[in-house]
């Protein structure tokens, strides 16, 4: 080989090197099968939803659907759904038919329908036919069926009876900071700002209740407790934990509206607060967006606390 | 020509320092590193990662864990203090007792002591 030749050959080579780098490095950044596949399952997921439309409240952007079964999401039942497009709301009305995509954040953090089409128009003669859980109107007595606190004691809502009682639903498993973790560190502030006045505190209770009774056990209620009340077992004398059998549980939920299932040991549940009057009656109900603050002042004014606390209540900053 | 070969010798071990240069911003995972960083994701990023105004106690991030010689609880940073963590819960961490398998926890320590 001449001089010529050789110095061709070892430029390609060191060419080919460079490109090797390059083109290595690229490999590298393409996902494999398996980072696809970790990939995938962060993106969104699609299902179809076939049913007919319960409710509707436009202010919230949401509509109850009595559904079939969605393959790989879950059975039928009657729910609640966002709906992304908002014009979706002025069109359907309950009775209605509809087909739609339930689109469902990876972590099951959030879920919507997009795509919602009506697929049998109900007309006026059969909106309100369809049979739909009855929820407790505002003013309607609250059921007063048994519970089981973090203690192992039997308690009844009833017990409660002259007090203002701020009632929510979670699970000790709940990973998710949005939903459960949330709903029991606003009920922790609750509880510390209304310590502070005896009157406040004597006269308004809380109480947490688990979807999740086959292992939210008293014990696992009270450690549970323990840690929204800075290791204070006293703070149990105004907030209970409370589980009841799965088919008293069913009975609250239809009764306070809410909605729950089970998939994959993790609960999808949707979020409600109620306020129970002192007289044993559903006072309001939150379901959507809720500051602590409107729950401490709305607290207080059922328990006719509500001017006494006012000036404590001025100089704190709205609460997430 | 001896000129050129010591050229292309120079260029050539360039070459071949620059390839895990180039490729160093994407660590090699393994495939259980790989499966408990996506486990990660799915439990452990919502509430360890990102700001948590709504939570009454702030998640700590766990970036470097094992790195240092106790844990955010003051315990010893060691695989089985973990993995008591993670099934038990501690404190508003909630447990995921019957929730991640045992291999899944396993994938979840062997990222975790990747995660810096």
């Amino acid at each position: 080989m001449t001089g010529s030749k050789l110095k061709v050959v070892l430029a390609m080579v060191i060419v080919l090197m460079f490109g090797l780098v390059v083109v290595g490095c690229k490999n590298e950044n393409k996902p494999s099968n398996l980072q696809r596949q970790a990939l995938e399952k962060h993106e969104n997921k699609r299902y179809n939803l076939r049913g007919q439309v319960v409710a509707k409240n436009v202010a919230a952007n949401q509509i109850t659907v009595n559904h079939d079964d969605i393959p790989g999401f879950m059975a039928a039942m009657t729910m609640p759904y966002k709906v992304k497009d908002p014009a979706t709301l002025q069109e359907v009305k309950p009775g209605d038919k509809i087909a739609a995509e339930v689109v469902v954040v990876n972590d099951g953090s959030d879920y919507w329908l997009e795509d919602v089409r009506i697929t049998e128009s109900s007309g006026r003669k059969s909106a309100g036919a369809v049979p739909a859980v009855h929820r407790l109107n505002v003013g309607e007595r609250v059921p007063s069926l048994p519970l089981v606190n973090q203690d192992g004691r039997t308690i009844h809502l009833d017990d409660f009876k002259g007090k203002a009682v701020l009632v929510t639903f979670i699970y000790t498993r709940c990973p998710l900071p949005n939903f459960c973790p949330r709903l029991s560190s606003q009920f922790a502030k609750i509880h510390d700002d209304l310590a502070k006045s005896p009157d406040d505190y004597g006269k308004t209770h809380l109480l947490t209740i688990t979807f999740d009774p086959k292992y939210d056990t008293a014990p696992v209620l009270r450690k549970y407790g323990l840690a929204y009340l800075d290791d204070d077992p006293a703070g149990f004398g105004y907030w209970d934990f409370a589980f009841t059998t799965p088919v008293d549980l069913r009975k609250l939920a239809d009764a306070f509206g809410l909605m729950y299932f089970e998939q994959d040991n993790q609960i999808s549940h949707t979020m409600n607060i109620v306020l129970i009057a002192p007289d044993g009656t559903v006072a309001k109900y939150w379901s959507q967006d809720w500051t602590t603050l409107e729950l401490e002042d709305a607290l207080r004014r059922q328990a006719g606390t509500a001017a006494a606390a006012a000036p404590a209540r001025a100089s704190r900053g709205r609460t997430p | 020509m001896t000129r050129f070969l010591r050229i292309a010798c120079i260029a050539l071990w360039l070459a071949g320092l620059a390839m895990p240069m180039a490729c160093s911003n994407q660590p090699y995972l393994s495939e259980d590193e790989m499966q408990g960083r996506a486990l990660f994701e799915d439990n452990c990023a919502p509430c360890h990662q990102g700001a948590h105004p709504e939570l009454r106690k702030q998640p700590p991030k766990l970036e470097g864990l094992f790195q240092s010689k106790s844990l955010p609880s003051g315990a010893p940073a060691t695989d089985a203090q973990v993995r008591k963590t993670i099934i038990e819960g501690r404190g508003t961490m909630p447990a995921f007792d019957q929730r991640l398998s045992k291999e899944h926890v396993d994938d979840l320590v062997k990222y975790l002591h990747r995660l810096k």
